[in-house]
């Protein structure tokens, strides 16, 4: 199986919701680990910061997207050092086929999100009998 | 209040000294470079990535340590430095083959020379959601004092 990672440029983007914002907060892609073993694919990814309840993950059309949005921080400026900005992650994958879309599930774990996608029984390795 | 512009300049050069010593104390924090391009959003920037500001009555270390549980950071005050220990343990799942790595397994040390007027009994730190915050209370003796004008 191949997987493509497409990742949205950072700020202006055209998703209704940013519009809705006073100013648009800058979105990155996360940094993000894919593997695959005979049952399913597992992507996980660094979200430090954002909540559980804070992290939108759709699939629709072969596309797994990941919306994850931080709460602002508040009186954190000036920073007297600043390493890492306030920001947001999005990021899309395109899911190949042979994924159970409707058995894939997601769990949030210290800062990063978990995505296990299950592959479909008709593509998993078989051994296949030979008499 | 301000009672007048050489007051302003005062705080302006505090805070800028401040500023200045803490850039030098972060440069020469110690520096394990994860490996993967996207890991790397700020070049040259060990990790974890770390931001410090500062309220009115502490010092705010943030650290964005995903993956890490209390368990796998140590945060201690020696010698007049913070310092923040840890391993991110990122490795492959048995079994699995990869097809994009950019989390890479990371042990770190990270040391922060604390400013005399930090109170170093105080400090305390606290993990969530990826992200270390330490907070360093102010040492009494460096909090604004209002002093009552009696009148003589």
């Amino acid at each position: 199986m191949s997987m493509s990672t497409t990742t949205p440029n950072v700020s202006n983007a055209s998703n209704g919701s940013l519009a809705q914002r006073p100013h648009q907060r800058q979105v990155v892609a996360p940094p993000v680990d894919v593997f695959e073993n005979g049952d399913e694919l597992l992507i996980i990814a660094d979200i430090p910061g954002v909540a559980a309840d804070s992290v939108d993950l759709r699939f629709e059309n072969d596309t797994l997207t990941l919306d994850a949005r931080r709460p602002p921080a508040k009186g954190e400026s000036p920073a007297l050092v600043r390493e890492f900005d306030d920001l947001d992650f999005q990021t899309t994958f395109r899911i190949p086929a042979g994924i159970e879309t409707g058995a894939i599930r997601a769990e949030t774990k210290n800062g990063t999100l978990v995505v296990h996608l299950p592959k479909a029984a008709a593509a998993k390795p078989r051994k296949i009998e030979v008499r | 209040m301000l009672t007048g512009w050489r007051d302003f300049d005062d705080t302006l050069r505090a805070i800028d000294l401040l500023q200045r010593r803490l850039d030098r104390a972060f440069d020469q924090w110690a520096e394990p470079y994860p490996q993967g391009e996207r890991a790397r959003r700020r070049p040259r920037t060990a990790w974890p990535p770390t931001n410090v500001f500062e309220t009115k009555e502490a010092f705010v270390v943030k650290a964005e340590v995903p993956g890490l549980a209390e368990g796998d950071v140590a945060v201690s005050v020696e010698d007049e430095a913070l310092v923040v220990r840890g391993e991110r343990k990122s490795d492959v799942p048995e079994g699995y083959t990869v097809h994009l790595r950019e989390r890479s397994p990371v042990a770190f040390t990270r040391k922060l020379p604390l400013p005399a007027r930090v109170d170093s009994d105080a400090v305390s730190a606290t993990l969530r959601d990826g992200v270390l915050t330490i907070t360093l209370p102010k040492a009494k003796e460096a909090l604004p004092r209002q002093i009552a004008v009696k009148a003589g």
